[in-house]
């Protein structure tokens, strides 16, 4: 089967999301551009020596999404979200250059591999419908000192992948960490109140020509924040905060509050495993402070800036090099599939679109 | 919610009554803990060959005092105070230990401390270097006549203070499967419901081992030694 075969399968095994829409994304569905900028810190250039970490200001787009694939908005359920960036470099001649980096709320992937994802999503995919646990089961599962099976279900929701994802923990040890994170990931107060990591290894290479393997994360200066429990769930709201925060109606007095977050640089080293996007590494790493990003603006044009970009996390430059992860190489094509299939722009530098 | 019958509302807010949590302590995890026996697991950092996991090395010593009223908890700290010459001087001459402190918690003289290396080697450097201080704490600990003089009983010194060193939970939560299981000697079956009991584990070990260090924290500036951080900052060694 070719990478491109494996793209495909891998994106129409998603497909079966009751709510989804093959024109659109598969998964991140829902999302909201963004238009910023990025200002790499006096420590990047020491590390790597692309060229948006070399100082100076470089102008982002950006899309911040919710993971589920279902085209309804439901900014208030429990979800992964994403945080989709690209950075723009200058123009070389006609060509358009840039880089793409993609970071979600979970710290990790839930497979390693193209053949663990296609199982994964067998199991998730199509969702289950959503029953209500009996208060029997309920007391038992309390009595046995363990997790509910299930989550109550939010108003209005049919079905869920809970079931089938926890099924799937069980019969597979390196998918316990993910799901485990997954199940209790909440829903953020803001886009701008989450931390989004890129969980795929990369390469960076230093002025000296020392090659680091590295993992990049966002930290979101106003912290991290979810609703409460005992929050009423909202829709639609994500948007509008954002909004809100980049015009100062939301903060302490009148000054804007800023949409900024650090980009930070982990550091693997001998023993970590470069190639499993399904397991995190330890905190204790060294960390770079690479740059911070500010979101000064929320597009105007959504369509265009938003739901017809395409991301790819191969979108890279000279200094930051790919790892051997299978799923950061399923990704390659898989996102230019998915780019094609519901009419994206710009595509992917590596398929001579 | 719509649809939730007046049961249903009892059990949801069963976790919030007092008298359901005493039934919780005092019988249902009582149970488990004689269904599946929980070791408590050896405190301090695991041995691990990575870099960055051995620097800046958490040790939160628990030491119960003997005497546990305010004159007791007065000795403890007595026996700290008129030592402190001694402790800064011995800990400049370890060279390893980025910070350290004592604190008196509840019945408890606890040392907390960050320091680089192995574990063994840092005791072995205190011992050489604080050892007469440990002595007097020594005599104010549960348990710690046994292994004092410190100077000649090293190795019973050395695995008392393991044993009163917090466990540290894993950073990544669901490694307790793992730990648990091998210190129970026992292969975990992958069967249904696996993940979600990880709160039951959590809740046995706590049981087995009241005394816990919620991972192995945070740090500014992961994966420096105390050399290193000397160096760079121009201070010397």
């Amino acid at each position: 089967m070719t990478e491109e075969e494996m793209a495909k399968k891998a994106v129409e095994a998603l497909d079966i999301v009751p709510g989804g829409d093959t024109r659109r994304r598969p998964v991140h569905t829902n999302g909201v551009g963004v238009e910023g900028h990025f200002v790499a810190s006096e420590a990047a250039r020491d590390y790597c020596v692309a060229e948006h970490f070399q100082g100076g200001k470089i102008k982002v787009t950006a899309r911040f999404s919710n993971g589920s694939g279902k085209t309804a908005l439901h900014d208030g359920w429990s979800d992964v979200r994403g945080l989709a960036v690209r950075f723009h470099l200058e123009q070389d001649k006609q060509e358009e250059r840039a880089v793409d980096l993609l970071a979600m709320t979970l710290t990790e992937f839930f497979t390693p591999t193209y053949e663990t994802f296609l199982k994964f999503a067998s199991y998730t995919n199509p969702e289950a419908p959503v029953t209500r646990q009996s208060a029997w089961r309920k007391l038992l599962e309390l009595l046995e000192l363990i997790q509910p099976a299930l989550p109550a279900p939010y108003p209005g929701q049919t079905t869920s992948s809970v079931a089938g994802a926890l099924r799937y923990a069980d019969e597979h040890a390196r998918s316990e960490l993910s799901i485990f994170h997954a199940a209790a990931i909440g829903a953020p107060k803001s886009y701008a109140r989450a931390a989004y990591h890129a969980v795929h290894t990369f390469f960076a290479v230093a002025p000296d020509g020392t090659r680091r393997a590295v993992r990049f994360n966002w930290v979101p200066v106003s912290g991290v924040l979810n609703t409460g429990p005992e929050d009423p769930v909202v829709d639609d709201y994500l948007k509008s905060d954002l909004q809100l925060r980049i015009k100062g109606k939301l903060g302490i007095g009148t000054d804007p509050e800023p949409v900024r977050f650090i980009l930070m640089m982990t550091i693997g080293e001998t023993g970590d495993d470069f190639d499993d996007p399904s397991r995190s590494w330890p905190p204790h790493r060294t960390r770079i402070v690479m740059g911070t990003l500010t979101i000064d603006a929320v597009a105007s044009d959504q369509d265009a800036d938003g739901e017809r970009l395409s991301f790819n996390p191969w979108r890279l430059v000279e200094g930051l090099e790919p790892s051997n992860d299978p799923i950061l190489s399923l990704r390659r094509n898989a996102y230019e599939f998915s780019r094609k299939r519901r009419g994206g722009v710009a595509g992917c530098p590596f398929s001579g679109v | 919610m719509a649809g939730e019958s007046g049961f249903d509302t009892f059990v949801d807010d069963l976790p919030r009554k007092w008298w359901f949590k005493l039934l919780a302590n005092w019988i249902v995890i009582p149970f488990w803990a004689w269904l599946r026996p929980t070791p408590p697991l050896p405190g301090g950092p695991r041995p691990t060959p990575q870099p960055s996991e051995n620097v800046q090395r958490m040790m939160n010593l628990v030491m119960p005092l003997k005497d546990k009223s305010p004159l007791g908890r007065a000795y403890a700290a007595m026996a700290v105070a008129q030592n402190v010459n001694e402790i800064f001087a011995g800990l400049d001459n370890v060279g390893t230990v980025h910070f350290a402190r004592f604190v008196v918690i509840g019945d408890n003289l606890c040392m907390i401390s960050v320091y680089d290396g192995d574990f063994t080697n840092y005791i072995r450097d205190f011992i050489a270097t604080v050892g007469s201080v440990f002595d007097a704490i020594m005599d104010l600990v549960e348990g710690g006549e046994a292994v004092k003089p410190c100077e000649t009983k090293i190795d019973a010194f050395i695995d008392w203070i393991h044993a009163h060193d917090l466990f540290q939970a894993p950073d990544l939560p669901t490694d307790l499967f793992r730990l648990q299981d091998a210190a129970r000697g026992v292969e975990r079956k992958r069967e249904p419901g696996l993940l979600r009991s990880l709160s039951r584990e959590y809740i046995l070990q706590l049981n087995a081992n009241p005394n816990f260090s919620l991972g192995g924290g945070y740090r500014a500036y992961p994966g420096f030694s105390v050399a290193q951080v000397r160096q760079k900052l121009g201070v010397g060694w």
